[in-house]
């Protein structure tokens, strides 16, 4: 919305940001909840994260980037298993019967069930926050990617084999195309599964830096201001995410292959 | 032709527990294999038997987290609806709210626990909080996208033909948008029930599932972990299976408004 109206759109789309936190403002004024920061307080600590410096590397900087870092690992791990085991999935008969139990039983589980049996495998840090982030991504991304094979038209498989289409041409040309809306839509629910798992379990396993651990942490000394700012990066992370990088990707490959739905 | 169904039925379900039989009887081998601890990876003859034992404890987890489920979310369902149908009937509504929840619902609802933790303290107000801000944007951005696709014609048709307000709520506007509303129903109540698991592990008091697991890390004890997934995956399918089976043939089978949904 903002993209396409200019200025005028932007603006739209602001003053209801800018209306809610004058209501946080009022209430902070009115000082009915007792621990609640101003939008000033939470604010100011944003920029002094952004400005305090440790081994030369922004506080802001160093959380963020220790959170995109795991996303980024997880996420790929997850895409990297999860569409060939789709495939797979999809084309073969045997293991779809013997897989698909398991995952509509796996898939609706909230991810972070599995973190306490992480902990007690890995320990606090790295390895269990990425593989909770993989298993938040994996199993939607392979779900998907097995239903949309499994959706093809089968008329469209028959008559490229009855024209004598090699293999590869029948993966790149009818295959890929054919469940590429499906993969997509499992890619796009995996991001804000592994993104959910991500903040979730750098609370629960919190290795010192990434956003999840440093609201964690700053709930044990009470700094709600620390908190604010932690939720106002998540807030925009989040948004830079949808708007920025899913969206647009969204738009490309699914107009691109020509599989709009609806 | 009732026995044709009754051999279906058979059919799919045993091709639904065969290969979780099967995965089991895998599990099982590997665990007495010796090839890993038995800790990490206890056999699943141990997990059922520990969930038989400890089936009044389980059960007394499970309940704490059922209620606070039910209330979380249908506050946010109703609050959900109402919200998202005045967003689809009115542009300023729209123009007012829209940008508010696209930014908020990317942030995944457990950064909220922290902040509630320090508000309303620990236990079920802050649960059922968190449980009701998770699933309410799902609820809401679907249903308003509903009530904004319903097709101009007909709401100016029925219009034309002198129906009154709440005729063209309950005939049009209604029907037409319930398959969206259904779906946002639907993804708030998955929502709802990871989150709440995922909170009760932080903001945990004495009772909860996500609490039993995450207490049972605390003294190893991994059965119990397992036994605690297994339950959540079961009580979840079950949850959708009826609620939403019924559901969906009550309303937009009747109303002939099956479409895909993906």
């Amino acid at each position: 919305m903002a993209n396409r109206n200019g200025l005028k759109g932007f603006f739209l789309f602001l003053i209801p940001i800018i209306s809610l936190v004058a209501i946080w403002e009022a209430v902070y004024l009115m000082d009915i909840i007792k621990v609640l920061p101003s939008p000033a307080q939470a604010s100011n600590r944003l920029v002094s994260l952004a400005m305090t410096q440790r081994d030369g590397i922004p506080l802001l900087l160093r959380h963020v980037g220790t959170s995109f870092y795991r996303i980024c690992l997880g996420f790929s791990l997850a895409m990297l298993l999860g569409v060939p085991l789709g495939l797979l999935m999809g084309l073969n008969r045997y293991v779809n019967f013997l897989l698909k139990p398991l995952f509509s039983l796996v898939l609706p589980l909230p991810t972070l069930a599995w973190v306490p049996i992480l902990l007690i495998v890995f320990g606090m840090g790295d390895i269990t926050i990425v593989i909770a982030i993989f298993l938040g991504g994996f199993f939607s991304i392979t779900y998907n990617t097995a239903t949309g094979v499994r959706g093809i038209d089968r008329d469209l498989i028959r008559a490229a084999n009855t024209m004598g289409a090699s293999r590869l041409t029948m993966f790149t040309r009818i295959l890929l195309p054919g469940s590429m809306v499906s993969v997509i839509a499992g890619l796009r629910l995996a991001v804000g599964y592994s993104w959910r798992a991500l903040v979730g379990a750098e609370m629960l396993a919190a290795a010192g830096e990434g956003v999840g651990s440093f609201i964690f942490m700053a709930r044990q000394f009470s700094a709600v201001d620390d908190m604010f700012a932690g939720l106002v990066i998540i807030m925009l992370a989040g948004f830079v995410m949808e708007r920025f990088l899913i969206e647009p990707l969204e738009k490309r490959t699914v107009r691109r292959w020509g599989m709009t739905r609806d | 032709m009732k026995l044709g169904r009754a051999r279906g039925a058979i059919y799919s379900l045993g091709s639904f527990i065969l290969p979780l039989l099967l995965f089991c009887l895998i599990w099982e081998l590997i665990s007495h294999s010796g090839l890993v601890k038995p800790i990490l990876i206890p056999p699943p003859s141990k997990v059922f038997l520990e969930l038989f034992e400890d089936r009044a404890e389980i059960l007394t987890h499970l309940v704490a987290s059922l209620k606070r489920l039910v209330l979380g979310y249908s506050l946010a369902a109703l609050a959900g609806v109402a919200l998202g149908i005045s967003m689809g009937y009115n542009k300023y509504v729209h123009g007012y709210f829209h940008p508010i929840i696209s930014t908020l619902m990317p942030v995944p609802g457990i950064t909220w626990a922290p902040i509630l933790v320090l508000v309303l303290g620990f236990g079920d107000p802050t649960l059922v909080t968190v449980t009701f801000i998770a699933s309410l944007f799902p609820v809401v951005y679907n249903t308003s996208a509903g009530v904004s696709s319903i097709r101009k014609d007909h709401l100016w048709a029925a219009r034309i033909m002198g129906a009154s307000r709440f005729t063209i709520f309950s005939r049009v506007l209604l029907p037409s948008s319930a398959p969206f509303i259904l779906t946002g129903l639907k993804l708030g109540l998955a929502r709802a029930w990871r989150t709440l698991i995922a909170v009760e592990m932080i903001a945990a008091t004495l009772w909860g599932l996500g609490f039993f697991i995450f207490d049972a890390k605390e003294y190893l004890r991994t059965s119990d972990i397992y036994a605690g997934i297994v339950v959540m995956a079961i009580v979840f399918i079950i949850i959708e299976r009826t609620s939403f089976g019924t559901m969906e043939k009550r309303t937009i089978e009747k109303w002939g408004m099956v479409r895909d949904i993906g």
